[in-house]
């Protein structure tokens, strides 16, 4: 069955159906060719059950929030404001690609719209302080992707939904690695800017009190990060209440800078539905094939099947990171995740593995699968974003940065208190 | 033909889009406000209910919008190495394959309406929502999806047809790598 699963599912992304479909259509073959008895009698209250839930609205809240961020004009005074305080380091502004992107990742849900907002705002600056390119859109398509990581974090949520674990408790194990992840890319940028000083560009200092009063500009974010993480962990709220929260956040942030507009507001909206059901239809097509799988036996195969094999824990978790790898190269992230879930993570759990440990590993991995070539979303919108120059230089300055999640990957393997010391700490 | 066909559906799903935007920011406020009467006691309780039934009815009428908007994920390794004859053979063998999916999921929806309505089933929750009311338009979005579906495929039929492959790609191709989310 599991082989048959992933041939399936190979052959028919390949024909490019829409993956939520594909997702339906492998549920509908299990049902026909391994469920002993008919399970599409389900798939009406399988549909219901799924869409009808409150945590699940947290999606379209958070969606909403970035789209307000972003549409609002904030990005560019919190790029500007993060120049100040970063630009003295060897490589210059390429860290405030970093900061800024760790910031909006910070309120946004999703890799993309972070990416897409810095380069938007930085890629000018680049130019006309005489960057090398690839180093500047490669530290952007790479900053972007910690959106997914540091919550609040849509992919953590659909996840946390897919293999029923706590949400807080993923947010929280997330926000570590995330924070240690930005901080390698800074480490990782200075280094070859040390080395090559060509490949970064000038060095400013800015005078103290300058610093001081861009301060200002990013106190809206923080506090809008701290309103979202706070109410949370305060137990005001619930991640969905505090979705709710953010958005409003958002647009009193956006009222107070005059980012606000019908026209804007109404982008926004459409932007968000439009989302929102994408994620929606692979997310029910994901949960039917899971209750299909699971129906079918999925969890009796797998454990014959890894006695078959006879691998050790660890080996387990090595051939996973490398299909994740492989897989990386072709599927984006929401994709990959999700059409991964069903098989790979009741595997990993079945070894002895704690699954919110695995949803941040899964999470750094899928990071990288946005900056690998020739499938990696992140690339194509930094590069769409700077409008001149070749593709090939943005997956070059990449490299460094894919190499330094390979190896935030190998910690967490290594070291899973990296990503479980806070939530185990905060939440007895 | 096909163009206004494709334009007034477009219009139609961006006002649906619209109102299920408007639904969302109604029930982000709901809950906003739910939050601020329990700081000082109060409660309109029941707000995880009613936002699971917004996140149903929203999700299910937002399909044919994000479907005309080209928002669901296709993998385009195969299809973008051939010419637009093939790519356009993708994409209706795609629409088809999609048409006919979502069809089944809206025709399954009825035994769940079904049971409720002869029932007359009630939410197990302190508000007792008559379940009929709140799943009566969610099947009707999966209806609307279905129906927006098999519109387009049609639509796009007749461009192919036509050989105007530049048209159907507009209409029914995969989404620009800019476009996509997350």
């Amino acid at each position: 069955m599991i082989t048959s699963v992933s041939v399936g599912l190979l052959a028919l992304l390949s024909l490019s159906i829409p993956v939520g479909i594909v997702l339906f259509l492998l549920g509908f073959g299990i049902d026909t060719f391994f469920s002993p008895f008919p399970l599409i009698k389900g798939l009406g209250n399988l549909v219901w059950s799924t869409s009808n839930n409150a945590t699940l609205i947290a999606i379209p809240f958070f969606v909403l929030l970035g789209e307000i961020l972003v549409r609002s004009g904030i990005a560019t005074r919190t790029y500007a404001a993060l120049d100040r305080w970063v630009s003295w380091l060897p490589g210059g502004l390429v860290h405030a690609n970093v900061a800024t992107a760790t910031m909006f990742s910070a309120t946004s849900g999703s890799s993309v719209a972070t990416a897409a907002t810095v380069a938007t705002v930085a890629m000018p600056q680049a130019e006309k302080l005489g960057y090398d390119p690839k180093l500047f859109s490669g530290a952007i398509a790479a900053g972007g992707t910690l959106g997914i990581l540091i919550p609040p974090s849509i992919n953590l949520i659909v996840y946390g939904f897919l293999t029923q674990t706590s949400i807080p408790r993923l947010f929280l194990a997330g926000l570590v690695p995330g924070l240690a992840l930005a901080l390698g890319f800074m480490v990782i940028t200075a280094i070859i800017c040390t080395i090559r000083p060509s490949l970064g560009g000038v060095r400013r200092v800015f005078p103290f009190p300058e610093m001081l009063r861009a301060l200002g500009q990013l106190l809206p974010i923080f506090l809008l990060f701290t309103i979202i993480i706070g109410t949370i962990y305060k137990g005001w709220a619930t991640p969905t209440e505090a979705a709710a929260v953010g958005v409003a956040g958002a647009i009193a942030i956006a009222a107070a800078f005059g980012g606000v507009s019908i026209k804007m507001f109404g982008e926004a909206i459409l932007g968000t539905v439009k989302i929102t059901s994408m994620i929606m239809l692979v997310v029910i097509g994901a949960s039917f094939l899971n209750f299909t799988l699971a129906s079918a036996g999925l969890g009796r195969e797998l454990q014959d099947f890894l006695g078959s094999l006879g691998l050790s824990p660890l080996m387990t978790i090595l051939v996973v990171v490398c299909i994740y790898i492989v897989l990386g190269f072709f599927i984006e992230t929401l994709s990959l995740m999700v059409v991964t879930i069903p098989i790979i993570v009741p595997l990993v759990v079945e070894q002895g593995f704690d699954p919110i440990w695995f949803g941040i590993l899964m999470i750094v991995l899928i990071e990288m699968a946005l900056i690998t070539p020739p499938v990696g979303l992140n690339l194509y919108v930094v590069q769409g974003a700077r409008k001149s120059g070749r593709m090939s230089e943005v997956m070059l300055g990449a490299i460094p940065y894919a190499l330094a999640m390979l190896a935030m990957a190998g910690l967490l393997i290594a070291f899973p208190q990296i990503a479980l010391f806070l939530p185990d700490a905060l939440q007895q | 033909m096909a163009h206004s066909m494709l334009n007034t559906l477009r219009k139609l799903n961006h006002w649906v889009a619209i109102l299920v935007g408007i639904l969302l920011l109604l029930c982000a406020a709901f809950v906003l406000a739910d939050i601020v009467l329990r700081q000082v006691g109060a409660s309109f309780g029941g707000t995880d209910e009613i936002s699971g039934y917004v996140m149903a009815i929203a999700t299910s009428w937002g399909m044919g919008f994000a479907l005309l908007e080209l928002g669901h994920v296709r993998i385009d390794l195969l299809r973008s190495r051939v010419g637009a004859r093939g790519r356009a053979l993708f994409d209706l063998l795609s629409m088809l394959v999609l048409s006919v999916t979502i069809t089944l999921i809206a025709v399954r929806c009825w035994p769940v309406l079904e049971r409720s309505l002869t029932n007359s089933s009630r939410a197990n929750t302190p508000l007792e929502t008559p379940l009929a009311l709140v799943q009566a338009p969610w099947m009707a979005g999966w209806i609307w999806f279905a129906a927006m579906a098999w519109l387009t495929f049609i639509a796009a039929l007749m461009l192919v047809a036509q050989k105007d492959y530049a048209a159907s790609e507009a209409a029914i191709g995969t989404f620009g790598e800019e476009e996509a989310a997350l």
